[in-house]
This record gives structure tokens, C-alpha cells and sequence, in this order.
């Protein structure tokens, strides 16, 4: 009896969990008609695995721009409109996993356009498939310049590479700050984008004239502590890490446990998420980062009206302040509207119309959105990247993120040196 | 100088977690002979039970950890027979069987996690967080000094508890010859799922540590799977003795390497060591393993 009590139970839990497994696939797999009359927009982005968080941040941009364009009725295109549907594919933060969900989102799914993943690794995994079935897509958060060097063509990027961004801290602490820091230690994560945010500090540092004393880049999950205890023996002014979220926040932990106190920390991807804030506290104050925007600035937006209604429309939805790359993945979808106005093709969209998007893509040129100027840039390095726009230096300053540089636009000085955790 | 006893310090502190999961993860090998992908989603659970406990009940998560770990004990003591069921199942290999329905519940802990508890990354505060011992310019992180300090006090009292009293006997019989130790009257069932219990047991705590130190998501346990597979294959499969050294030697590779070689390399050198195990010391590095 015992025996086949234990079996029942074994049978009932391998039910929950395929019954779980079916329902966290999702998506429906129905073959689409041939006439239908709404956009079908893949979005391949992070959903679970190690960067299900910065996954997250780019879904809830994507699924705003969404809701709110059907709010308003839908995509408007000559007399009538056009309802957007999403349809997502989680990329689980792995870029094979990326390549086979953008091989399903064209070949079953059938969608008409693609909004792109939160990771730049997953990204140059995506860029060849769309190649081959020439879908365009739009990232609003990858980062890397890599992408761009390979000149995909039907891959295009709202938020400017990080070689073009990561170099105004180190510029404004060079420049805009009493005593300028003579010595910088650099980490990075081993993923392209923060290994790109490495080489940008070292390349901005080289050129400001500040000694760079350790250069490593370092396996994602590393235990930072005998990295930060070496780091310590340098005693370098500044410490500047390229990763993402979570590691940043590891390194503030490390350096606090071990009394390793820099005159500034640098760190970028994620100090502006509110994850990062909330769960560091005081501890986050005055760490300082690159961005290319911030709540604070004030666009004018045809979809949600201004920058400050998105940020108060977001806050509204997801309870929490909206970061740079949030508010790029809620203007990413624009681009793709104004395109379409362009070229004026209704769904679904065939070869021949989606070649003309791209075309269109390339031309279009939005003065304001509620991120800010969007122009691809159609060649050069940063081939198709949006490069218009300005690099910020921020500061967490009481849990908000403050510019600091550079000197023509900030909102209050730099700190610099920075009161020890120990004393705040 | 300095710099090389902080590293050595900086190895053993975190080869003291390592122990933690090592422990268990040995001797459920030895006496259930499951192989347990989801050793890393035990340390995830346990890192979420000590948030929700700070989050919900407003209490510091490290006061609380028999709380934990009598939870988790309990939990995988009901639990237990169902994988025990899977591993009976007649002409299949027992390892194999284990090793594939780890896998997904490993897949399932994590997927539920995420489901229920979301994507953020979150922290842990105890009353250790932000203290340092700092004994002659070398810096001791206390969560850390703590943790290892519990290991040691658990692999002393394991070692007690396995030659001293009469279930720790039988537990040993048991790993030594399940068969024979049928014979001369030991509930073979009955000391599976006590190790079972104090393998999660053991493990959820090690948990409550990880995520206090570094910081608790739904997908941080792969990694420590990854790491207990290596103690347990250095160390030589099923060895107490064993365990224990290579998760004191994984802590000190990786520290060393981190410092003095190069952050890049270090899963490389750990692996090229295992690989150099695996062919001159297949018992183990201390030749006493399977």
C-alpha cells in the first residue's frame, strides 16, 4: 500500500510539473491565416536564466509601448488602425536559446517585425537568423559596439553602443572634479556587453591620463572577494566594473565586508535599475554610472505625451521608476510605427514590404521621443545604431539617480571623493 | 605578504560554504547512491526561505537557521520515498534514474521560483552583514568566518553523530553494504530518508549563508551544483574525507588563481585540475573514493 501511495505521488507531481512546463511555454502555436488585420510583434528577451531581471526591465518597455498603442486604438495607418500583438519568446539568457526562438517567431509565428533582446550576446545570436529570413528587429537594450561592427542589416539599436557612452564618467571626473583620480582598477564580466564596458573605461582612462593599475575580466559568478582583497592591496581611487545588476551589487557587498573603501565606484550596466537602490540602500549612494537618459529629462512623445507621462504611466504599471533602458524599449516600438507610416504597409507583412521597412528604418528620423532623438546611423562602425545621443554621467544621490556631467546639463556637482560607507 | 595570507584566508572561507553542500551531497551519494542535480536549487530554496523570513516575519534569517533547516529536513524526509520510488524501479540503474529525475525537479524548483516569486535579485541583512574582523592588516568578512565556523561545528558533530550514535552506525552500515545491512536488521528505507532529510537540511543552510553573502535569485543554484559535482569528483565519489579536502581546495584555486593568475582563468585551471584528477587519481585526492 505504501509502496503505491509513494507511486500516486510520484505521478501526481510529474502532472504539476508538465502541467507547469506546457503553461510556461505559452505562446500559441495555431498556424496564422494569411489575412489578418493586426501587427504581430515578436519580442525575444531574457525571461528567466541569469539575466532574467534586465530581461524583465526590457519586456515591461516593450508591453507598455504595446498597451498603450491599442489604448489609443492601435498603429494608424492611412484611414484605419492596427492593434499590435506581442508575442513573447524567452531567450532563457542563453543565445543558442535566442537563435531557436527567433528560428520559431519567423518560421511559425509568422511575425511581421521583431523587438530585440535585453543582452547583447543573445542579440548577435538573433542578427544572423534575421538575416537569413530578413525580418528587421529593434533592440532597445543591447549595449555591445560589436553588434554593429558586424553590419547586420536587419538589425537596428535605440540605446548608443557603450564605447560611445562609457567614457563620459571618466571624463567628468577627469575634467569637473577638484582633485582629478590619478589611479583606476577594472573589472569586467566575461559577456560581451560588459566586456565592452571594460574597454571603454580602459580606453577613457588611458586617454584622461589616470594610471590604470588592474585590468581583469572575470567569469559571470565569480566570487568577487579575493579579487576585491587584491584590488584593495593597489588602493586604487577609482574602482569601475562592467556587468550587470547583480554583480554590482556583490562587488558594493565584497568591498564592504573586506573595508575597501575607493574614492568613487563606477559601474555600469544597472545602478539605475531599482533593484539595484532598494536592495543596497545607502550603500548605492554615490556610485556613479553612465547614461544616456534619466526621469528628469523632459521629450516631447507622440505616444505617451511627454517623458514625464511615461515615467509617471510606468511607475503607474510596474510600481517602480523606470532606467534608461526601460524607457528606450517603450520608444523603440515608435520607430517601427513611424516606418510603417512611411512605407504604409499593413499586415501581415510579406518579404518584399519588410525589405522596405528596413529602407524606411534607415531613413526615418524622429526628432523626440520620450527616450530622446532617434536617427540610425547607416554607416561607419556603429552601423545602425541610434548615435545620436548624449552621454550622461549619473550619480545615486539618496537613491536617485542624478547628472552630474557633463558640466553643460548637470543638475548638481559630482562628489568626489565619496563619504565611506562606513560614515553615511 | 599580506596579500597572500588574505587569499589563503579569502580560499578557506569560501571552501567553508563549500563544505556545507559537500557534506550532504557525499553521503546522500553514499547511502542512496543519487547523484542529486538539485543540490544547487536546495541552496536556492533555502537562500529564498531565509528572505521571506526576513521579509515576512521581521526576523534576522541567521537567528532563525534551525528554523530553516528543520523545514527543509522535514520537507525532504516526506519527499524522500517518492525518489526512492524512482530509484527502485526494476532494471533501470539506480544512478541513472536518480540523476534524471533530479535533473527535473531541479528544473521544476527553478521554474516554480520564478514563477512565484519573480525575477528580482534580492539581499539579505543579518545582524553579520556589514561586520569585519581585522586581525593584523588581514580583513575577515563575519558572514563568512560564521559560515565556515558552522561547517566546521557540523562536520565535527556529523562525524560524532556517524560513529558515536546508533542510527549514525547504521547509516554508515548501510553505505557500506545496503545488503548485508538489510540482513542484520537496519531499515534501509528508514536511514535513506534520514540522510536525506539532513542532506537538505544541511544544504538549505549552506543556502541561507550564499545568499546572504552574494545575493538570492531564482537561477542562482546552478552554480553550486556545478561546484558540488567538483567536490565530490575531486574529493572521490562518496568520500567524507574527501569532500572535505577538495572543497577546501576549490576555495583556495579559486582565490589564488583570482589574484595571482587572472579572473579570466579561473574555471579553466579548476577544470583543467579535475581533469588532472580524474586521470592520475581516479579514487579521489586522497585516493579513498569509489
Amino acid at each position: 500500500m505504501k509502496n503505491i501511495g509513494s507511486k500516486f505521488l510520484a505521478l501526481l507531481i510529474s502532472i504539476v510539473i508538465a502541467a507547469i512546463l506546457v503553461a510556461g511555454c505559452g505562446g500559441s502555436t495555431k498556424s496564422t491565416a494569411e489575412k489578418r488585420d493586426y501587427f504581430k510583434v515578436g519580442v525575444i528577451t531574457s525571461l528567466s536564466g541569469a539575466e532574467a531581471y534586465g530581461g524583465n526591465v526590457t519586456r515591461r518597455g516593450y508591453e507598455l509601448w504595446a498597451e498603450t498603442v491599442n489604448k489609443k486604438g492601435g498603429i494608424k495607418l492611412g484611414e484605419k488602425s492596427y492593434q499590435v500583438k506581442l508575442i513573447f519568446a524567452d531567450d532563457q539568457s542563453d543565445p543558442n536559446a535566442g537563435a531557436d526562438a527567433a528560428q520559431r517567431m519567423i518560421t511559425s509565428e509568422k511575425v511581421d517585425f521583431i523587438l530585440g533582446p535585453y543582452t547583447s550576446g543573445v542579440t548577435m545570436a538573433v542578427a544572423p537568423i534575421l538575416e537569413k529570413y530578413k525580418v528587421p528587429m529593434i533592440t532597445g537594450s543591447a549595449e555591445s559596439p560589436l553588434i554593429w561592427k558586424q553590419k547586420f542589416k536587419y538589425t537596428f539599436g535605440t540605446i548608443p553602443a557603450v564605447d560611445l557612452t562609457g567614457s563620459q564618467p571618466l571624463a567628468t571626473l577627469a575634467k569637473e572634479v577638484g582633485s582629478k583620480p590619478a589611479s583606476i582598477a577594472i573589472l569586467g564580466v566575461n559577456d560581451p556587453f560588459s566586456k565592452a564596458t571594460a574597454e571603454a573605461f580602459k580606453a577613457a582612462a588611458e586617454k584622461e591620463g589616470i594610471k590604470v593599475l588592474k585590468y581583469d575580466i572575470v567569469p559571470a559568478g565569480t566570487d568577487f572577494n579575493p579579487l576585491i582583497s587584491a584590488i584593495k592591496g593597489l588602493n586604487p581611487d577609482v574602482l569601475a566594473v562592467g556587468g550587470h545588476e547583480k554583480e554590482h551589487m556583490e562587488i558594493i557587498k565584497a568591498s564592504k565586508s573586506l573595508g575597501f573603501m575607493p574614492k568613487v565606484f563606477l559601474m555600469h550596466y544597472g545602478i539605475t535599475t531599482p533593484d539595484f537602490i532598494k536592495n543596497l540602500g545607502k550603500n548605492s549612494d554615490y556610485v556613479m554610472g553612465a547614461t544616456t537618459w534619466t526621469p528628469d529629462l523632459n521629450y516631447k512623445d507622440a505616444v505617451f505625451g511627454s517623458t514625464k507621462k511615461y515615467v509617471e504611466a510606468a511607475k503607474i504599471r510596474y510600481g517602480s521608476m523606470p532606467d534608461y533602458t526601460e524607457a528606450a524599449c517603450a520608444a523603440t516600438g515608435q520607430i517601427f510605427t513611424a516606418a510603417l507610416a512611411k512605407i504604409k504597409a499593413i499586415p501581415p507583412l510579406n518579404e518584399e514590404q519588410r525589405e522596405k521597412l528596413v529602407k524606411a528604418l534607415e531613413e526615418v528620423k524622429i526628432d523626440s521621443t520620450l527616450y530622446g532623438p532617434i536617427k540610425f546611423a547607416t554607416d561607419g562602425a556603429w552601423y545602425h545604431n541610434n548615435t545620436g545621443l548624449k552621454a550622461l554621467t549619473i550619480q545615486i544621490m539618496q537613491g536617485n539617480q542624478i547628472i552630474v556631467g557633463p558640466k553643460q546639463v548637470k543638475l548638481k556637482d559630482p562628489v568626489y571623493p565619496v563619504p565611506p560607507m562606513s560614515s553615511r | 605578504m599580506e596579500l597572500i595570507i588574505q587569499t589563503l584566508v579569502n580560499g578557506l572561507l569560501i571552501g567553508g560554504i563549500f563544505i556545507m553542500i559537500a557534506v550532504g551531497f557525499t553521503l546522500a551519494f553514499g547511502v542512496m547512491d543519487i547523484i542529486d542535480f538539485a543540490v544547487g536549487e536546495w541552496v536556492m530554496l533555502g537562500a529564498f526561505a531565509a528572505y521571506w523570513l526576513q521579509t515576512l516575519v521581521h526576523v534576522d534569517p541567521l537567528l532563525f537557521f534551525p528554523v530553516i533547516m528543520l523545514t527543509f529536513g522535514a520537507a525532504a524526509y516526506v519527499f524522500q520515498p517518492v525518489l526512492q520510488s524512482v530509484i527502485n524501479i526494476k532494471h533501470r540503474s539506480a544512478a541513472l534514474m536518480a540523476l534524471a529525475f533530479t535533473f527535473g525537479l531541479s528544473t521544476f524548483f527553478r521554474g516554480a521560483a520564478l514563477t512565484l516569486w519573480g525575477f528580482n535579485n534580492r539581499n539579505i541583512v543579518t545582524f553579520l552583514s556589514d561586520q569585519s574582523i581585522n586581525i593584523l592588516g588581514i580583513t575577515l568578512p563575519a558572514l563568512r568566518v560564521a559560515a565556515t565556523v558552522f561547517a566546521v561545528i557540523i562536520t565535527i558533530g556529523f562525524m560524532v553523530f556517524l560513529n558515536k550514535t546508533k542510527t549514525g552506525v547504521a547509516i554508515r552500515a548501510a553505505a557500506e553494504n545496503k545488503t548485508i545491512a538489510g540482513l542484520m536488521g537496519i531499515d534501509g528505507q528508514k536511514v535513506a530518508r534520514t540522510v536525506y532529510a539532513i542532506y537538505a537540511a544541511l544544504t538549505s543552510l549552506a543556502g541561507v549563508f550564499i545568499g546572504s553573502i552574494f545575493s538570492v535569485n531564482p537561477d542562482m543554484g546552478l552554480r553550486y551544483t556545478a561546484f558540488a559535482f567538483f567536490v565530490v569528483v575531486a574529493g572521490g565519489m562518496g568520500s567524507f574525507a574527501g569532500a572535505i579536502a577538495a572543497a577546501i581546495l576549490l576555495g583556495l584555486i579559486a582565490s589564488f588563481v583570482s589574484v595571482y593568475v587572472g579572473g579570466a582563468y579561473i574555471f579553466l585551471i579548476l577544470f583543467l585540475f579535475l581533469y588532472f584528477v580524474l586521470l592520475f587519481f581516479s579514487k579521489g585526492i586522497l585516493g579513498k573514493g569509489l
